[in-house]
């Protein structure tokens, strides 16, 4: 008898995993007529962000004043990790179907990937039915927050690439940032020291390897087709990718710059450029007032543009914000009114203000409350006078895995010093298959 | 005779060369012993002192070796704000679950391997022999995708389903029960047991230290357990010390030397069951090992 | 009554085999059907973010073994190797130089060989976090105390020759003190004979050590090679928290790469087929070794 009930278990396990795994294969199609947009009920949901601690405080402030004004809904920030790991989880929860946050961001290059893969609800219809004016936003973060012509996720926190650099080193010996990219081989013989032996007193610039986000812009502007418009292969190891990688491998092996990788990279940057070891750096603009609260009064911080070459475009970073299309509608309604909250212009400028973080309204871009913000941080004319120049990501739904691939081939070539031909040449079939897998 | 003296007084030379001899090297073992204990220890201490110093004091260019202030609140603030209370109650119920259901089915399946009486036994007690040969870090992908469906993501039972049953703890249960003369399961028969009652009552008794040795390494192992619930319990419902730990270090994203008096105080945390068990059971633990050796 | 006994026996062994058939159901269910799936995986073009899949041949094995994914498997396999043999190297001689040291019957060092046994015992996680602090480049405590010998700072886990060392001082600490209890338990079996006898033939102690002791010791040394060999190529927890396979591949261990493709890149198909070659690959080390081990019991019985 025991053994009777032991196998009938037994049994009914395997067969709920035949159908289980089954399951898995099929697809449910659901049309469901007239939606309903209203949040009739008190719910709770959950909100994923990747603002690390020293943002806490902010995100408490503006979640619990949501909180307080919206009686039928309650918000739970949860702080995931950083950009790949809020990846990682989100997909994880999409392929599982449960775990997901009702709202969560996303770093802009995803949202081709998220919106290929049909993780994201199309925003669209609920900008009709609420008659949300998203036309405040420029065109530059709709393009770059939507998926073909559907609005998949909404611009949350933008910034772009700068430079910082120490304004009181360059009036003292007459060093500028320089406008093209041409001019950069001057730059950096002027704004470094080198030792007797070689070995580097101070950098002209560090250059963060550790996203390839960060020298995107000067390929792109040299004139770099990252993903060429067949979409299955890339222009990366072409004359004009090679020439400007040349350029970057000699400045590392002269000892101008250094190419930050690794685990630490970020923190060991900043930290160089504090100790004031580096004349300059590249980063996100986003970390403006962290910069300048770890500088204090030992120097003035600078910020510039990246030099150009035929163009002298930048990329929207930082995060959007997106609506995971498998949750049920009444979380997905409530996520929606809590994002229109998140990406209100009130709430925007108060990210603008306690951080780096760019206004995102041409309302406040292109008016009185832009010059006011601009008196208040005046380094950000590097990037107001550049607004139109910010461009969407390139979207690819190989594109995570198309960066981890140049990354980690550009940190041999500039670390180790490997032949940037030949080098080139294998990343690039190493791309062109997972960009052919992806599309 | 003047031989003889003469041969004494040899023999007490030597003694007394050899008695400072080995003094000497008594003593060198010991400092050796010393020295050897300290280098494995400092990182526990280091550990320890890093934990309740604050941050300012934790960043200084020249280290102290103790701290000048005492700062518990870091572990205040990572019990609260970095949630590892919640951590120490997904790790206790994920540690009991895989303990309970590792001695329940172990002791049992040992029972039917060494004293019971099947048919395929041999080749059954193969395939669970086997099953030591496919790690988790093989199947993981297959198990995933699996639970995925199955929606057990972020679950307790997510977390404990693959490691309900350990071909390691049945293997040790049965080496140890062979040992065990069948007389007394014939008398206990007589005595009109059944089976729980024989592995309740005579075989576990007698092969108790064995028995807690491989549970305290269950618990061990559990409780220490990173890779699957890595992958399973990625969210903060579920997540466990270990997980949480390295999550805690990411909070500072960028910033990574800027938290470590909490990281540390974290760290502490994590492992102090283990380190309690570990003085308690020190009998065991320090066996359990060995005791595998001796195989 | 002449039929009864067999119905009798059968009913027992149906008794019997039921206490096995919870472990069995568990390890068919989660170990061997699974294996199964691995296999099945390989075949197809699984992207965990797509609701869909099919089967595309060898594409992935073509990929790994024919494409551009053959240099980083060798890599990896290099660096497990590396990695492997580091541990074992620490286990077996750290192990012997530490039981030498620690061998004596007093409860001054029963204490310390307990402490030194501890860290085994720790988790992984929250020793690798202590040894980034303690291997901090900027405020680590190893470079200050390097830095008063004169030493310039060390990037010890940002640089691609050692960072697998730098990964081993972790592994090593948490192994060296297994590798010392085995040896003492089985240092104290050894008779006390063979030591006089050899004394008074006028053996030095390194003589002893050398011509006893480590011959005596090679069972245990065997052992100890064959459970660290099998343990040490499933290295992840270190390498994870650590370097995250950097720097540039560098520390990336053949689990690590089958995490890395399966969930950060969700190609569960690439990630599946290094899987199944790593399974392959721990088949025959595991019967490799089983053969070594059972030549090794016959020659010494």
């Amino acid at each position: 008898m025991k053994k009777m009930l032991l196998l009938t278990a037994a049994l009914l396990l395997v067969t709920g995993l035949v159908f289980a795994a089954g399951a898995s294969e099929t697809k449910t199609a659901s049309t469901a007529p007239a939606i309903s947009y209203e949040v009739t009920e008190p719910i709770t949901i959950e909100w994923w962000h990747a603002l690390e601690q020293q943002y806490w405080p902010l995100v408490d402030e503006i979640v619990g004043e949501f909180n307080a004004t919206n009686p039928l809904i309650t918000v739970e920030a949860k702080y995931i990790g950083n950009y790949a790991t809020v990846n990682e989880n989100l997909v994880a929860a999409h392929a599982a179907g449960s775990g997901l946050p009702a709202l969560t961001v996303a770093n802009t290059p995803y949202v081709a990937e998220y919106g290929k893969g049909g993780l994201t609800e199309d925003l669209t219809p609920y900008i009709k039915a609420t008659g949300y004016d998203i036309d405040d936003f420029g065109e530059g973060m709709i393009a770059a927050t939507s998926y073909e012509g559907k609005q998949v996720t909404l611009p949350f926190l933008i910034s772009t690439q700068v430079i910082y650099y120490n304004k009181t080193m360059a009036d003292k010996e007459g060093i500028t940032i320089p406008s093209q990219i041409t001019d950069m081989d001057a730059f950096m013989k002027k704004a470094s020291k080198l030792n007797s032996d070689g070995t580097t007193d101070r950098w002209a610039i560090i250059i963060p390897g550790w996203d390839q986000w960060y020298f995107e812009p000067m390929y792109l502007n040299s004139g770099v087709k990252i993903v060429n418009d067949d979409r299955v292969s890339t222009d990366l190891a072409g004359p004009i990718s090679a020439d400007l990688t040349k350029k970057f491998q000699n400045w590392v092996s002269q000892g101008y710059t250094y190419w930050a990788s690794g685990t630490s990279a970020s923190s060991n940057m900043r930290q160089n450029f504090v100790d004031q070891k580096t004349f300059s750096v590249i980063h996100t603009s986003s970390l403006y007032n962290l910069y300048k609260g770890l500088i204090g009064d030992k120097f003035e911080l600078g910020m510039a543009w990246l030099p150009a070459g035929k163009t002298k475009i930048s990329e929207i970073g930082g995060s959007v914000l997106l609506i995971p299309a498998k949750n049920d509608q009444k979380t997905k309604n409530a996520a929606w009114v809590f994002l229109q909250y998140l990406i209100g212009k009130d709430v925007n400028m108060k990210w603008a203000d306690g951080t780096g973080y760019i206004p995102t309204r041409n309302s406040v871009l292109s008016s009185e409350e832009g010059a006011q913000f601009l008196q208040r941080k005046p380094a950000f004319k590097a990037i107001f006078d550049n607004l139109d120049e910010i461009n969407p990501r390139i979207q690819h739904a190989g594109w995570n895995q198309l960066a981890t691939i140049w990354k980690s081939y550009l940190d041999q070539i500039m670390i180790e010093g490997a032949d940037v031909d030949t080098n080139l040449g294998m990343m690039a079939d190493e791309i062109n298959e997972v960009l052919a897998d992806s599309e | 005779m003047m031989h003889n003296i003469d041969e004494r007084q040899q023999a007490l030379l030597l003694n007394e060369k050899s008695i400072k001899k080995r003094k000497i090297s008594t003593g060198i073992q010991y400092t050796l012993a010393i020295l050897v204990t300290i280098f494995m220890l400092f990182p526990l201490y280091w550990m320890l002192i890093s934990s309740v110093k604050s941050q300012e004091e934790i960043l200084r260019a020249l280290p102290t070796f103790w701290p000048h202030e005492w700062h518990f609140e870091n572990y205040k603030n990572v019990l609260q704000r970095a949630n590892f209370s919640k951590y120490y109650y997904n790790t206790v119920v994920m540690t009991a679950g895989i303990l309970i259901s590792q001695v329940v089915t172990g002791v049992l399946a040992a029972y039917g391997f060494s004293k019971g009486k099947f048919k395929a036994q041999k080749f059954l007690f193969l395939l669970v022999l086997g099953a030591l040969m496919i790690p988790l870090q093989v199947t993981f992908i297959p198990l995933y995708i699996m639970f995925a469906n199955w929606k057990l993501t972020d679950t307790f039972l997510g977390l404990i389903l693959p490691e309900m049953v350990s071909p390691y703890f049945i293997f040790m249960m049965r080496q140890a029960f062979l040992t065990v003369d069948d007389s007394y399961i014939e008398a206990a028969k007589l005595d009109g047991m059944g089976r729980l009652g024989i592995i309740t009552k005579v075989l576990v008794p007698m092969c108790k230290s064995t028995l807690i040795t491989i549970t305290l390494v269950t618990f061990t192992n559990g409780w220490n357990s990173y890779f699957w619930p890595k992958i399973i319990a990625k969210n903060e419902v579920r997540r466990v010390l270990t997980v949480g730990l390295v999550h805690l270090r990411n909070t500072f994203a960028g910033l990574d030397t800027m938290n470590n008096h909490e990281i540390m105080a974290g760290a502490v945390l994590s492992i102090l069951p283990v380190i309690i068990l570990f003085f308690i059971f020190q009998k065991y633990m320090l066996t359990g090992y060995e005791k595998t050796a001796m195989k | 009554m002449k039929q009864r006994i067999p119905i009798q026996r059968r009913i027992r062994a149906g008794k019997d085999f039921a206490t096995v058939l919870p472990a069995l159901l568990f390890l068919g269910l989660f170990v061997y059907y699974p294996v199964v799936q691995v296999v099945r995986i390989s075949f197809t073009n699984w992207n965990l973010i797509n609701d869909n899949y099919s089967y595309v041949g060898l594409k992935n094995w073509v990929w790994l073994f024919q494409g551009s994914g053959t240099k980083y498997l060798i890599n990896s396999f290099k660096v497990t190797a590396l990695f492997t043999l580091g541990e074992l190297s620490i286990t077996i001689i750290g192990g012997m130089i530490f039981a030498v040291i620690l061998n004596r019957i007093t409860t001054s060092f029963s204490v310390m060989r307990a402490l030194i046994f501890l860290p085994k015992y720790i988790a992984m996680s929250s020793a690798a976090v202590v040894f980034i602090w303690i291997l901090n480049t900027q405020n680590g405590i190893l470079n200050f105390l390097l830095a008063q010998f004169g030493k310039a700072p060390v990037n010890w886990l940002g640089d691609k020759n050692r960072a697998l060392f730098s990964i081993l001082m972790l592994t090593g600490w948490r192994t060296v003190g297994y590798g010392m209890m085995i040896y003492i338990a089985a240092m104290r079996g050894i008779s006390k004979n063979y030591y006089e006898a050899a004394s008074i033939d006028g053996a030095t102690k390194w003589q002893q050590f050398t011509q006893i002791t480590i011959p005596i010791l090679s069972p245990t040394t065997l052992f100890l090679f064959v459970t660290t060999f099998i343990s040490a190529m499933k290295v992840f927890q270190s390498v994870d928290v650590m370097t995250a396979g950097g720097p540039y591949r560098s520390t990336e261990v053949i689990v690590y790469m089958i995490y890395k493709y399966a969930m950060e890149d969700f190609r569960m198909d690439r990630a599946s087929t290094i899987a199944v070659v790593f399974f392959l690959v721990l088949l025959a080390i595991t019967a490799a070794t089983m053969k070594i081990s059972n030549k090794r019991v016959n020659y010494d019985a």
